[in-house]
């Protein structure tokens, strides 16, 4: 019992970690997010293309090939001379480009699936096209979006488990750990109750958030 | 208006985007200035890193890269990275007159990690191959290794023989000596070979009953199997034993690095200090630097 105890509090140090990169990612994907969402709506077309390219490149590939890129190709062009400190910082701006480029998408969708005919209404009525997003659409899309982007924030959960490979100290490099210094295999299995506390405390938020929002059928 | 804005805003996307796919950049720009000097002494020398010895000394530190694992580095029970490389290292950087920096690394992206000056050694156990002194600068061997099996404890009577080991399903880390040993033994010659993606995780293959047998490092071995640990129950075939090889310490390829530490791990063999670190950890055998 006393093993138990000590490894689920180790982990549970490692877990920290995943859920500042969690919340660093959020805090900062969100609107960027919505930064590149615009642009690939915007009608200047180098603007337009260049956001889609980013989103198509980050999109298209691996996570983990653009954690080591972030981490190893700055101090390799560089002969070393630019270095992170913390390879925290180096995942952290991994996955917010990431997780960025994916939001703007569910942005886009759920910004370019309101009818034309409200921004319509709105000219007739003498409103400006900002007074139309802000005051018209935006809320509508809030409510439109929640589901995917709820989708998509567990998914971040899990894959912060990534952030291994460059050697952030998170909760499955812990229990590898374990298993390879104290030759516990259990630990690993284990690490899979506090991603699902995590998921089940995030699942019951956003119901919350649903049913909110659920004060007219839009 | 609206174009100045969007305007601005393609501009702070592709710098951020830069800086994301590797700030080619800003970060070129910042280190111009050790770029050119590196340049310049490439073109009056052959050697690459002729002046890598005098990077480590300018820092005061080398970053050694290590894995976890009994008895090279491992923690003790108060979370301090001990074991016989953790010592062996601190005692040759001594010897050199800079500070020890421990760094975990993943095994997988060693020469990455070697390259980009993110660790300036790999100090960990490692095996001295042809394709890795290709690769890297690798000191004088210090070490004696040799790969053995292992199985449950019922089957090791079993597994002693060419005829047992037959259609038995045999793990091993990809790209280790172990995986050689599998692929190209001819003890091995009718059994169905897997690769795990460490030695960790082909023991539990081996625990788990989805393989027979695992090939691994006798030096892990020792650690990892003892008892009260969950792989107590698993047992060494001591009636066979496998490829006879060597560990070294990796720098980046033409250091100069090397050299002194080879030194250095001379001195330390010769006034006995490598004999009591090895004694402690019950190494004394393998050891080979004379």
């Amino acid at each position: 019992m006393d093993q138990f105890w000590s490894v689920s509090l180790q982990l549970l140090e490692g877990f920290k970690e995943n859920c500042i990169l969690f919340g660093v990612t959020l805090l900062f994907a969100l609107p960027l997010g919505l930064l590149i969402a615009f642009g690939s709506m915007s009608g200047f077309k180098p603007l337009k293309f260049l956001c889609r390219a980013i989103v198509w490149i980050i999109r298209g590939t691996p996570l983990m090939l653009q954690l080591f890129v972030v981490c190893y190709i700055p101090p390799l062009l560089t002969d070393g001379s630019f270095k992170f400190k913390e390879r925290m910082t180096a995942a952290m701006i991994a996955f917010i480009i990431n997780y960025a480029a994916y939001f703007s998408e569910i942005y886009r969708g759920g910004i370019e699936g309101i009818p034309k005919g409200q921004y319509e209404a709105g000219y007739v009525l003498g409103m400006k096209k900002s007074q139309i997003f802000f005051k018209v659409v935006l809320l509508q899309v809030v409510k439109r979006i929640v589901a995917p982007m709820s989708n998509e924030i567990i998914t971040l959960v899990k894959d912060t488990s990534l952030a291994r490979v460059i050697m952030v100290p998170e909760i499955l490099k812990y229990a590898e750990d374990f298993t390879k210094i104290n030759g516990l295999i259990w630990p690993i299995f284990y690490t899979g109750a506090f991603f699902l506390i995590f998921c089940g405390v995030l699942t019951l938020l956003f119901r919350f958030i649903e049913k909110k929002l659920d004060y007219y059928k839009g | 208006m609206k174009k100045a804005a969007a305007l601005i805003l393609a501009v702070a996307l592709t710098a951020l985007f830069l800086v994301g796919c590797g700030g080619n950049s800003s970060s070129n720009g910042d280190s111009k200035s050790s770029d050119t000097k590196s340049e310049s002494s490439n073109a009056t020398s052959d050697s690459a890193q002729s002046d890598d010895w005098s990077y480590i000394q300018n820092k005061g530190e080398m970053i050694i890269g290590i894995t976890y694992f009994e008895p090279m580095n491992y923690k003790d029970e108060n979370g301090e990275l001990t074991g016989f490389e953790t010592e062996f290292a601190k005692a040759v950087c001594a010897e050199l007159g800079v500070e020890p920096k421990f760094q975990e690394i993943n095994w997988d992206t060693k020469e990455v990690e070697l390259k980009s000056k993110t660790i300036d050694c790999i100090w960990n156990g490692m095996t001295i191959t042809d394709e890795r002194k290709e690769a890297m600068s690798i000191s004088d061997p210090y070490m004696e290794n040799k790969q053995v099996m292992v199985t449950k404890e019922s089957n090791v009577e079993k597994y002693s023989t060419a005829e047992g080991v037959k259609e038995a399903n045999v793990v091993a880390e990809a790209g280790s000596a172990g995986e050689t040993v599998a692929k190209e033994d001819a003890f091995f010659k009718d059994a169905v070979y897997l690769a795990a993606d460490s030695q960790a995780k082909a023991l539990m293959e081996v625990k788990a009953g989805t393989s027979d047998i695992a090939i691994i490092d006798y030096v892990m071995s020792i650690g990892t199997l003892r008892a009260g640990s969950d792989y107590s129950d698993l047992k060494v075939v001591e009636a066979q034993s496998f490829s006879p090889e060597q560990y070294g310490v990796a720098f980046r390829k033409d250091s100069d690095t090397t050299q002194k530490v080879n030194e250095a791990m001379k001195k330390l063999a010769e006034n006995g200090k490598l004999k009591e670190i090895a004694d402690k950890y019950s190494l004394t055998d393998l050891v080979i630097v004379k």
